[in-house]
């Protein structure tokens, strides 16, 4: 890529890739404990990740500090929430064929939902570098970490 | 059970029968320890490199340096062992001290055996970088090396800078690829000490780096892509060759050269800083831990979180010796 990519552009890659198993199947593992992850691409510009889902996985509230994104789901289903201060979450699930996108502001949480593993195909521009994860203490205060993006991408223990 | 659970659970099953590692030991691919049969001999030689009793401890002479005091503790087996169960590392990889110039001396071989041979002799948790005398490149000797259980084949910096010296090492580097064995890239050999005025650390920031640079700028403009498939670690994060990668780009360089999945970067002397800049450019499967003990110690990288340890530590030296 030459340029950093918009969510649009993000959109159409995460379908194109979602769509074209040839990319990925070989590289799919579902893992009970965790999810587990591939990196497909990178350039300057695009990081592309495939990431295996099952059992409620879920990546707690995050944001994806200075890089837009976008959620190509090419199987099973996952489940997006957007988090409101002192509301319910907006949330939608995103069936195979289904796409998201976030820009870099967004703060949002994805889990697995329904009972089959899910695969997705997300990318990122600028390339993920940094995340902040975020904690609800029972008093209802947000708290941010800032974290290295392989601790979103790269869980301990794989 | 639900059919997706029996699914999921012979999915496990054989994902760990086909592709599980279970030998994933926290590494440290780049410490120095000269050991006992190594002393021997540097004590025994007349010219630099050498050892010298000097009062009650002992000098190292390397050509182009003021003598330094050399305590042979700094190079005990046993408190490294200790020291790596306090760093939490399992495995480490014993690289030849290229800046002492030894493999470049027309009587390199004793030396290197004796390296290699002391290394082996200790068992683990070290494993030696194998190294060859530089006048007489030879793949046989690539095969030698992995015989006696070396990772890879370590080759200084200078030695790789420039398209007729790499391809002086064609064959040696073709018989690496061919083993799926990887080249570790570490500054050396003689460096420029800066004179009589210039502080210990001088090289280190010096010639190290820009040896490093040019050998990785070479590498990326005539190596990569004699040999493609060639898996590279580079000491000291390339001396930060990735991190000008866009000034590369505005001078009509190959700068792609930094996505290079066959490629790693161990991070000794560096910090937080320096390693999560790096992270940036080529990722963080990119990333390999290296101490460069007893030189210096491991960097502290707890800031950048467990992930990235398990990455830095686990996963990616995994990939890098996995044959």
């Amino acid at each position: 890529m030459s340029h950093d990519l918009s969510e649009a552009e993000l959109e159409v890659l995460v379908r194109d890739v979602a769509t074209d198993p040839e990319r990925w199947r070989h590289l799919v593992v579902h893992r009970q404990d965790e999810r587990t992850y591939v990196e497909l691409q990178r350039d300057d510009h695009v990081a592309v990740w495939l990431i295996c889902w099952m059992d409620d996985h879920d990546t707690g509230y995050h944001d994806h500090d200075l890089s837009a994104g976008a959620v190509a789901v090419a199987a099973g289903a996952v489940r997006e929430e957007r988090l409101v201060l002192g509301g319910a979450p907006a949330a939608r699930t995103a069936a195979a064929g289904e796409s998201f996108t976030f820009g870099p502001a967004d703060i949002h949480r994805v889990s697995h939902a329904g009972a089959e593993p899910a695969i997705t195909v997300h990318a990122y521009s600028p390339p993920l570098w940094r995340m902040g994860a975020y904690e609800v203490l029972p008093t209802g205060e947000l708290r941010r970490w800032s974290l290295s993006y392989a601790e979103e991408l790269r869980p301990i223990g794989a | 059970m639900t059919p997706a659970h029996v699914k999921t659970f012979f999915i496990n099953l054989i994902d760990k029968m086909l592709y599980s590692h279970p030998g994933m030991p926290a590494t440290d691919v780049h410490q120095h320890l000269w050991p006992e049969p190594l002393l021997d001999l540097l004590a025994a030689r007349s010219d630099a490199p050498r050892l010298r009793r000097r009062g009650a401890g002992w000098e190292l002479e390397v050509a182009g340096e003021p003598a330094a005091p050399f305590d042979p503790r700094a190079h005990d087996p046993a408190a490294r062992a200790a020291l790596a169960q306090a760093d939490e590392v399992e495995r480490i990889l014993v690289a030849p001290s290229s800046p002492l110039g030894i493999e470049a001396l027309p009587d390199a071989q004793p030396l290197l055996d004796a390296f290699h041979d002391g290394v082996a002799a200790l068992g683990e948790p070290f494993f030696a970088w194998g190294s060859i005398a530089l006048a007489s490149p030879d793949p046989a000797a690539v095969d030698a090396l992995l015989a006696t259980g070396a990772a890879g084949l370590c080759l200084p910096a200078q030695a790789l800078a420039g398209p007729r010296r790499l391809d002086r090492f064609r064959a040696v580097l073709e018989r690496l690829a061919a083993r799926r064995a990887p080249l570790f890239v570490h500054p050396g050999p003689a460096p420029d000490a800066g004179g009589e005025q210039a502080p210990a650390w001088w090289p280190a920031m010096t010639s190290y780096v820009a040896d490093m640079q040019a050998a990785w700028l070479a590498w990326a403009t005539w190596g990569r892509p004699a040999h493609p498939e060639l898996k590279v670690v580079w000491a000291m994060l390339a001396g930060g060759a990735p991190l000008h990668a866009e000034r590369l780009a505005a001078r009509g360089g190959p700068a792609a050269a930094v996505l290079d999945e066959r490629a790693w970067f161990d991070v000794s002397s560096y910090g937080p800083r320096a390693v999560d800049a790096m992270l940036r450019v080529v990722g963080v499967d990119r990333l390999v831990l290296g101490s460069d003990r007893p030189v210096a110690d491991p960097p502290p990288l707890s800031s950048l979180g467990p992930a990235v340890r398990h990455a830095v530590a686990h996963v990616n030296p995994a990939a890098v010796l996995s044959r």
